[in-house]
C-alpha cells in the first residue's frame, strides 16, 4: 500500500529530518512511528497523504505515484484516505456532522448511506450530543474524536494518525484505543500511527519504525 | 552583478506570481470541468453562500454608493455646465462617466474591500489550521470546493451588483437633473438610451468578467500563500487589496484602450 524509496525530509528551516528511508507497508499493514518531538513524524504522514512535498525521493500509495507528482490530488478517486491529525484539520465553518458527512458527500455517497455512516461515528465516538457545534465550540478532545469520527465515517483503504491520543482523558482514550484496535485487525485498512509515546500502543499489533536525528556533518 | 541581480528579483517574483495565477486559474477551469453531478450541490451551496456575502450582504453600499455618485455626478456637470446646455448632453455623460467607467470601477473597489479581504483571510487562517489539507487528504478537491465557488460567488454579485449600481447611479442623476432643472423620466431615458451602443454593455460585460476573475484568484492566491503564522494574514489580506486594486485598474484601462481608443 505504501512504497517509500530514499526519502528526504527537511524542517521548514532547512534542517534536514529524515534521509534516505526506504519503506514498504503491505495493505492491511499496521506501523507506528515513533520519536521525540521535532523529529519529522508528522512530517512523514504528512508527505505519505501528499499534502507536503519531501526534499528528495519517491512515495507510491496503492500503486499510484504520489511523489514526485501531483500529490494527494493524485490520489483523488483512486485510494480512500483518513487522516486524523494532531491539531486542527476540521473546517471551522461546519459542524462536526458536516465535518463528517462532506468528504462522503463530495465522493458521491448515496445520502441515506452517508448519513448512517456518520450517525454510526458520531456514537462510536460518543459525539452525538456536541454534533451539532462547530469545532471551535467542542473541548479539544472531542475535536480529536471528531477527527477520528471522520476517519471513521470514511472507512478508508488507509488511515493515518498523527497522535491520536495526545491529551485525551482516560475514557476519551479507551474510546478511541477501541477503534484503533478495530482498525489493526481490520485486513483491508492499512494503518499508520504517528506518536511520541509508544507506551500507550504497547498492545496494538503493529511494526514500529524509529524516526533518529539525522546527523549533522561537520564543516 | 549586483544591480542586476537587484533589478531582476522584482521581475522574476513578478512573473512567477503572474505564473501562479495562471495555474490557479487554469486549475481551477480544468477542475471545474471535472466535477460530477453529485458533487454540484457540494459546489453550488458554497457558492451561494459566497453570493450572499459578496452580493446581498454588499447591496445596501453600494446602492447607497452609486446614488450619492449619480446625483453628485450631475450636480456638478450642471454647476459647471448649466449655460452651456448641458441639459441635451445629461445622458451622453451619465454613459460615459457612470456606466462606462465608474460603475464597474467603483463596485469592484467596493468588492475587494469588502469581499477579496474576507476570502483571503479567511483561506489564510484555514490553511493555518490544516483546512486545506484535511479537505485535499479526504478526497474534496480544495480548487472545487475553495476556489471555484469563490470565483462563481463573486463573479455572479459582480455582474448583479455593477447592474444595481448603474441603475441606481442613473437614478440619483435623475432625482437631481428633475428636482433642480425639471428634466421628465422620459426625456431623462432618451438621452441614456442614445448615448448608450452595444459596445458599452460589451465592454461592462468584459469587466465583470475579468475583474472578478481578477478579485477572487488575487484573494485566493495570497490567502492560500499563508504558511506558518497568523501575523501573515494582515499581510496577505494587505498584499490582496493592493494587487488586486492594480489588476482591476489596468484591466479596466487595457479595456477602454482597445474598445474605445
Amino acid at each position: 500500500m505504501i512504497e517509500l524509496h530514499d526519502l528526504a525530509l527537511d524542517a521548514p528551516d532547512g534542517r534536514l529530518l529524515v534521509q534516505g528511508l526506504d519503506l514498504a507497508l503491505p495493505r492491511g499493514g499496521n506501523l507506528l512511528l515513533t520519536g521525540p518531538s521535532g523529529f519529522g513524524k508528522s512530517r512523514l504522514l504528512k508527505v505519505i497523504a501528499g499534502i507536503e512535498r519531501p526534499a528528495r525521493g519517491t512515495v507510491r500509495v496503492g500503486g499510484h505515484p504520489v511523489w514526485p507528482g501531483d500529490g494527494v490530488l493524485a490520489l483523488a478517486g483512486k485510494v480512500r484516505l483518513g487522516f486524523a491529525f494532531a491539531s486542527g484539520g476540521l473546517l471551522s465553518n461546519l459542524t462536526l456532522r458536516e465535518n463528517l458527512a462532506l468528504p462522503l458527500r463530495f465522493q458521491g455517497t448515496p445520502a441515506a448511506e452517508a448519513r448512517q455512516r456518520t450517525e454510526a461515528a458520531l456514537e462510536r465516538l460518543d459525539l452525538l450530543a456536541v454534533s451539532e457545534l462547530r469545532p471551535h465550540a467542542v473541548s479539544a478532545s472531542a475535536r480529536r474524536h471528531g477527527n477520528l469520527a471522520r476517519v471513521l465515517a470514511m472507512e478508508p483503504d488507509l488511515i493515518l494518525l498523527d497522535d491520536p491520543l495526545e491529551g485525551l482523558d482516560a475514557a476519551d482514550r479507551a474510546i478511541a484505543l477501541e477503534l484503533l484496535q478495530t482498525w489493526t485487525a481490520d485486513p483491508a485498512c492499512t494503518l499508520v500511527i504517528a506518536a511520541e509515546e509508544p507506551h500507550a500502543f504497547t498492545h496494538l499489533e503493529v511494526a514500529r519504525l524509529q524516526l533518529s536525528p539525522v546527523p549533522v556533518e561537520s564543516p | 552583478m549586483v544591480f542586476l541581480a537587484r533589478l531582476g528579483a522584482p521581475v522574476r517574483g513578478f512573473l512567477e506570481f503572474l505564473g501562479d495565477q495562471a495555474h490557479l486559474v487554469l486549475r481551477t477551469l480544468r477542475d471545474a470541468l471535472l466535477l460530477r453531478l453529485d458533487q454540484l450541490a457540494v459546489v453550488g451551496g458554497q457558492t451561494k453562500l459566497q453570493v450572499r456575502f459578496t452580493g446581498l450582504d454588499a447591496l445596501w453600499l453600494v446602492s447607497g454608493t452609486a446614488l450619492l455618485l449619480g446625483a453628485v455626478t450631475l450636480i456638478q456637470a450642471f454647476s459647471q455646465l448649466s449655460g452651456l446646455g448641458a441639459e441635451n448632453y445629461i445622458g451622453t455623460l451619465m454613459v460615459l462617466i457612470i456606466l462606462r467607467e465608474l460603475g464597474p470601477l467603483l463596485t469592484a473597489v467596493l468588492v475587494i474591500g469588502r469581499s477579496a479581504t474576507a476570502i483571503a483571510a479567511e483561506l489564510g487562517a484555514m490553511q493555518l489550521n490544516g483546512e486545506v489539507d484535511a479537505l485535499a487528504a479526504h478526497g474534496v478537491n480544495p480548487y472545487q470546493y475553495l476556489l471555484l465557488p469563490r470565483w462563481l460567488g463573486v463573479l455572479v454579485s459582480m455582474f448583479a451588483l455593477v447592474v444595481c449600481f448603474d441603475a441606481l447611479a442613473l437614478g440619483g442623476g435623475f432625482l437631481v437633473a428633475k428636482l433642480k432643472y425639471g428634466v421628465t423620466f422620459g426625456f431623462y431615458m432618451d438621452s441614456v438610451r442614445q448615448a448608450l451602443s452595444n459596445r458599452d454593455f460589451a465592454a461592462t460585460l468584459l469587466k465583470v468578467v475579468l475583474f472578478s476573475g481578477a478579485i477572487a484568484f488575487h484573494a485566493c492566491h495570497f490567502g492560500l500563500r499563508i504558511q506558518r503564522s497568523q501575523t501573515e494574514i494582515p499581510q496577505a489580506v494587505t498584499k490582496t487589496v493592493v494587487s488586486a486594486l492594480v489588476a482591476v485598474f489596468c484591466l479596466d484601462g487595457l479595456i477602454a484602450a482597445l474598445l474605445y481608443f
